[in-house]
Order: structure tokens, then C-alpha cells, then sequence
């Protein structure tokens, strides 16, 4: 269990955050750059001192300002990645990897091992003998990795992992990483500033306003229940973890979300993937739509929130299959009628939903 | 000869045309007021007599005294300069313009002046000089007088440029060394030395430079006895009054020597391999 509650002050910034989060998971903190996000990733990793509060650690304390307690970073084991990646220019690949362990001691030979041991996970062993400059940004980025899970941290810490990347690497390591922090045995917090990496990656979501968690819970939770214009207006989407199934040739690909099925456009490959359905693609009505939409699905309202900041725009949550969030103008939901438990049919055709791996 | 614009180049270029004249003008000026003693001292001597003047009893004890007295002195300014270049480049503390303004002044002072104090200062009555004494050390007028005069004058030239090669180590890679576990002792080691490595060689190479070429603080200090005291500088200053082909021989060798070492040093930075990455790490 990781139990955090800080204060730090930089200049005209304050930054106050509590939050905790149970070991091993996937913690994503969001915010927009100057929100502290990596203020306090810094704080968890001991590369700054907090003005007030405490880190703990399975009940041990990194840091605990009432106490003067202080672990200084090299003795938390709290592999940190910045967001540059930061590798020694001047060490080769499998010696960037075997720093963390040469620095601790570790004999010559469990090195060799460990180091060859983590570069094959990371799919890394045919590079073991490049110097950093000649790697693609994805690939230093998987080095980094390697180099912070050599000393089998207890707490992973990832400083925007994808903002180096190009679009293209940025698809292929947003999946990589999904997986691999799904099998760590370690908790992972990830610093974004995009709320789609957010979504696809955390299963836990803290949100940072300047410098205050403005929203924390699950990816569910965020995504229907958006508390600030911020969230909304990023996370607020709806997101599913689905499977692209085999359709019949000629018919659209069918996607499999918890036992309901939505018509998607993409020729997406049979498997795993995430869907997203953005919620102002949802047309809602009291009847059966006859138009081209491909998806129509009913259910209830559940409840309705004024969407911020204007206020002109409604956002309706629906116990659909699956659930879903629609955002309407306030004149439509009130022409249908709309209110907790009426009974509606949610549209949106093939096209409006986007599925990513 | 031709030149190149480095900037600007092409049509751009030859607007300013009155003022590139006028600079290549002032540089030639220059370069030829510079050039002409080496080129006149170089046409002075033939390659037989300076084979022949090369093994002179003079040349040869100025030589290998120069070289062993620069030497030390080196590596006395490594050994004990590089802890105080990394404190200035990492630490701000009280009175620290006063100590850089110190370790700066030898670069600006006359040698004969700091020649003269450090007699005042280490010599039979000076304030160390006797407490140096007590304990069997002899700094005037010894061996290790010269090594000492040479050490006050380089500490500047090897202690700036490490100073600075230590600030440009970039705050990150302590970082991501300091989350893995590395003590202070093993981030230095083996981050900011290999790092910092072609500001310290530069370092190096211009505290040498300027070991070889010290004339004035050693001869106050140490004198001017051969065999013991009297470096290739002095022995040129003597020699010139009684034996000019000797004087030439020694002036060459000397000339040769800084040149070898000062050219060694505008290329030495891009030989490391890791260097040449720099430019395509990602930018932050």
C-alpha cells in the first residue's frame, strides 16, 4: 500500500496531494503540464524534499516531515524513468541496465544475469551492445524501462513515457506498456498529460489541477462521472476494454463488449482492444431510430449533469449495455423529455467507434 | 586565400563587404605578427644542428627536468584541483566569489610577483616555510620548488575548465543514477568523471601548457641552478646570452611541445564516441 500526502511549495506554485493506492496496480496521474505532476513524481522518488507531509511505503516511511524521517532516493528503490529517458550517453545499452545493480554491489555474476535476463523481457538482448544515441526513441525508451526494473523497484515511476515518441511508437508503446505493467509486480504510477493515454493505461486515475487532485478513482468512475470541466472535457468519453470477433464476410466487424455487441467500421484484427465512443456521437430519442445508425441501443437514464462550464450541453448517463455517456444540448434533453429512469434508445453509427490496441 | 562565410553565406554574405575586408586586413595583421617569431625561430635552425644540439648536456637535464616538474605539478592540480572544481561547479557556499577570484588570480598576476610571495610565504622565514622546514621540506631553490611554482601558476587553467565541465553534466543523469541506488562516491565516479571527461582533458592539457612554459614565478622562487632548478624556460634565458644554437634547439622544442599539446586539444573532444550521440538524444 502506497499512502501519500504532500505539500511542496515552488515559488508562486503549491502543490497538496493525498491520495493512496494499493501495490501492484496502475496509477495514472493526468494533469496539464504545471499541474505538478512531475513535482510529484520527484517528491515520491526523494528527488525533492516536501515542505509538509509523508510517503509510505507498506508502512515504512520514505519520507515523514512530523517525524524527520528521510530516505534519500538511492535507498527507496523506487525506479524512476524521466521522461527523456535520461540514459548515460557514454554507457553502452547492457551497461546503462547493470548501473542500478553495480551501484547496490550486486556480485559480477548475478549482474550478467539479471541484466541479460531483463534486456530478453524487454525484447532488448539484440541491442545489449549499442550506445544510447543509436536507438530509436522507443527503443531508449525500453532501456530506460530495463534499467529501473533491473533493481526490481517496489514502486515504478514513468515521467510522460509516450510524450518523446512519434505517433506511430507512441501506438505500438502504449500497448507494450499496457501489458508489461499489467504483469509487474510492483505499483506503476504513470505521469501523462493526455487523457487518452490515461484511459487506455490506468486502471486507477488521479487528476491534477494546478496543483490539486481535482478527481481520483477508477477509469469507470472518471469516465461517467467526470467532476471538473477538466476531466470532462478529456476523459469524459466513453471507453471500453473489448474483442474484435469474426464476422460473416461483407458484414461490418462486430465488436464483443462484455457480452453486448457494437458495429465498428475499422477492419480492426480479431483480438483484444480498447473502443472508444466519443459521447457527443450519441444521438438519444424515446423511439427506435429508422436512420443509418448501426448501433442503437436502450436503456434508462440514470442521471443527468450539467456539463461546465457553459452549461449548454447535458451529460446523460445511461444503464445501457454497455453503459454508456451521452452529451446532448440542454434544448434536446428537454424536448425528449429526459430524466433518472426514462427509457431511451442511445445511437451512433459504425464509424464513431474508434478502437485502439 | 578564401573564405567561407559560416553564417549568412551567398548573397547575404557580401553586403557587409567593406567590414569583411577590413577584418580579413586586422586578422592577417595579426595572425602574421604571431606566426613570424616561430616561422624566424623554426628557419634558424637546420635539421643537423638541431639533431646535434638535441643531445647537448644543457638541453637534455633542462628537458627531463621540465618534463618530471610539469608533470608533478599536473598531476598535484588534478589530485587536488578536481575536488574543488566539483565543489564550485555543485555547492554554493559563503565566500565563494572570494575563493574562485583566488583560484583565478594566478591566470592575471605577474609570475615574478607570485614568485615572490610564495617565498615570502614558504621560504626559511616565511610563515610556512619553517613549519615546512621542521619537518625536512625544502621549497626554495629545490626541485620541488619548481613543481611548486608551476602549481600555482596552472591551477586556474586546469581548475576553470573542470569547473565548468562538471556544471554541464546534466541534473538528470545524477538523478536517474541517484533512483538506482548509486551512493554520491559512485555517481561521481562513474557519471560526472566520464561526463566531464574532455572539459578535465582540456583542463589538462592547458595546466600543462602552462607547467612547461613558467619562467617567471620559478625562477624567484626556485632560482636558476641546472640540473635542479633550471627548466627548459630558464635554460633558454641563459643560453640565449652564451650559446644561441642551444637557445634555438630548447626554444623549439618548447614551441613544439605547447603547439603538439593546445592542437591535441581542439580535437580530442570528438574523438569520444558516446559524444557524437549527444546532438541526437531526445529533447526534452
Amino acid at each position: 500500500m502506497l499512502q501519500v500526502q504532500l505539500r511542496k511549495r515552488l515559488g508562486a506554485f503549491e502543490l497538496e496531494a493525498s491520495f493512496e493506492a494499493a501495490l501492484p496496480g496502475t496509477l495514472v496521474l493526468v494533469g496539464e503540464s504545471g499541474s505538478g505532476k512531475s513535482t510529484l513524481l520527484k517528491l515520491l522518488a526523494g528527488l525533492q524534499e516536501p515542505d509538509a507531509g509523508f510517503i509510505r511505503l507498506d508502512g515504512t516511511a520514505a519520507v515523514d516531515v512530523a517525524s524527520g524521517a528521510w530516505q534519500p532516493a538511492r535507498l527507496r528503490r523506487i525506479g524512476y524513468v524521466a521522461q527523456d529517458y535520461a540514459l548515460f550517453p557514454h554507457l553502452r545499452v547492457r551497461d546503462n541496465v547493470a548501473f542500478g545493480l553495480r551501484a547496490t554491489g550486486v556480485l559480477r555474476y548475478e549482474v550478467a544475469a539479471r541484466v541479460e535476463r531483463t534486456l530478453g523481457r524487454l525484447g532488448l538482448a539484440a541491442l545489449a551492445s549499442r550506445w544510447p544515441h543509436e536507438l530509436s526513441g522507443g527503443q531508449q525508451q525500453r532501456v530506460a524501462l530495463a534499467r529501473a526494473l533491473v533493481i526490481e523497484p517496489r514502486l515504478l515511476l514513468l515521467d510522460e513515457p509516450l510524450a518523446a515518441l512519434d505517433q506511430r511508437t507512441r501506438r505500438e508503446v502504449r500497448r507494450e506498456l499496457r501489458v508489461l505493467m499489467s504483469e509487474l509486480p510492483c505499483l506503476t504510477i504513470l505521469v501523462t498529460h493526455s487523457p487518452a493515454d490515461a484511459v487506455a493505461l490506468g486502471e486507477q486515475i488521479v487528476v491534477l489541477e494546478g496543483g490539486r487532485i481535482t478527481q481520483a478513482g477508477s477509469r469507470q468512475d472518471m469516465l461517467q462521472r467526470p467532476r471538473t470541466p477538466y476531466v470532462a472535457e478529456f476523459l469524459g468519453t466513453n471507453l471500453f476494454a473489448a474483442r474484435v470477433v469474426p464476422g460473416a464476410v461483407g458484414a461490418p466487424v462486430r465488436l464483443d463488449v462484455d457480452g453486448a455487441e457494437l458495429a465498428v467500421a475499422d477492419g480492426a484484427e480479431v483480438g483484444d482492444v480498447m473502443a472508444v465512443v466519443d459521447p457527443r456521437d450519441i444521438t438519444l430519442s424515446r423511439e427506435r431510430p429508422s436512420g443509418s445508425a448501426q448501433n442503437v441501443l436502450p436503456g434508462a437514464v440514470i442521471e443527468l449533469t450539467p456539463e461546465p462550464p457553459s452549461g449548454d450541453r447535458v451529460r446523460v448517463a445511461l444503464a445501457t449495455r454497455p453503459p454508456l455517456v451521452a452529451e446532448i444540448t440542454h434544448a434536446a434533453a428537454e424536448r425528449l423529455g429526459l430524466a433518472p429512469g426514462v427509457p431511451v434508445f442511445a445511437s451512433f453509427k459504425a464509424t464513431g467507434v474508434r478502437v485502439f490496441r | 586565400m578564401r573564405l567561407r562565410a559560416t553564417a549568412g553565406a551567398g548573397r547575404a554574405g557580401r553586403d557587409a563587404s567593406s567590414w569583411m575586408v577590413l577584418s580579413v586586413c586586422a586578422s592577417g595583421l595579426l595572425l602574421v605578427f604571431l606566426g613570424l617569431p616561430f616561422v624566424s625561430l623554426l628557419l634558424r635552425a637546420s635539421p643537423s644542428q638541431l639533431l646535434e644540439h638535441l643531445t647537448h648536456p644543457t638541453v637534455l637535464s633542462a628537458l627531463r627536468l621540465s618534463l618530471v616538474t610539469a608533470a608533478s605539478s599536473t598531476l598535484l592540480t588534478v589530485v587536488f584541483g578536481t575536488p574543488l572544481a566539483w565543489l564550485l561547479a555543485t555547492r554554493e557556499f559563503r565566500g565563494k566569489r572570494v575563493i574562485e577570484t583566488l583560484v583565478d588570480l594566478p591566470m592575471v598576476l605577474p609570475p615574478t610577483v607570485a614568485g615572490f610571495a610564495l617565498l615570502l610565504a614558504f621560504g626559511r622565514m616565511g610563515l610556512a616555510g619553517r613549519a615546512l622546514d621542521a619537518v625536512g621540506i625544502h621549497l626554495p631553490f629545490t626541485t620541488l620548488g619548481v613543481v611548486a611554482a608551476q602549481l600555482f601558476m596552472s591551477v586556474p587553467f586546469y581548475v576553470s575548465p573542470a569547473r565548468a565541465g562538471f556544471a554541464a553534466v546534466d541534473r538528470r543523469y545524477l538523478d536517474a543514477a541517484a533512483t538506482l541506488g548509486a551512493s554520491e562516491t559512485f555517481r561521481f565516479t562513474r557519471v560526472v568523471l566520464p561526463l566531464a571527461r574532455p572539459a578535465l582533458i582540456a583542463g589538462i592539457a592547458m595546466a600543462t601548457a602552462r607547467a612547461l612554459g613558467e619562467f617567471g614565478a620559478t625562477i624567484m622562487f626556485a632560482g636558476n641552478l641546472p640540473g635542479t632548478t633550471q627548466t627548459m624556460p630558464l635554460a633558454v634565458y641563459v643560453a640565449m646570452n652564451s650559446d644561441l644554437d642551444t637557445a634555438i634547439v630548447l626554444a623549439i622544442l618548447l614551441l613544439v611541445m605547447s603547439f603538439t599539446l593546445l592542437l591535441g586539444l581542439r580535437a580530442s573532444p570528438s574523438t569520444f564516441l558516446w559524444n557524437r550521440g549527444r546532438a541526437a538524444s531526445p529533447a526534452s
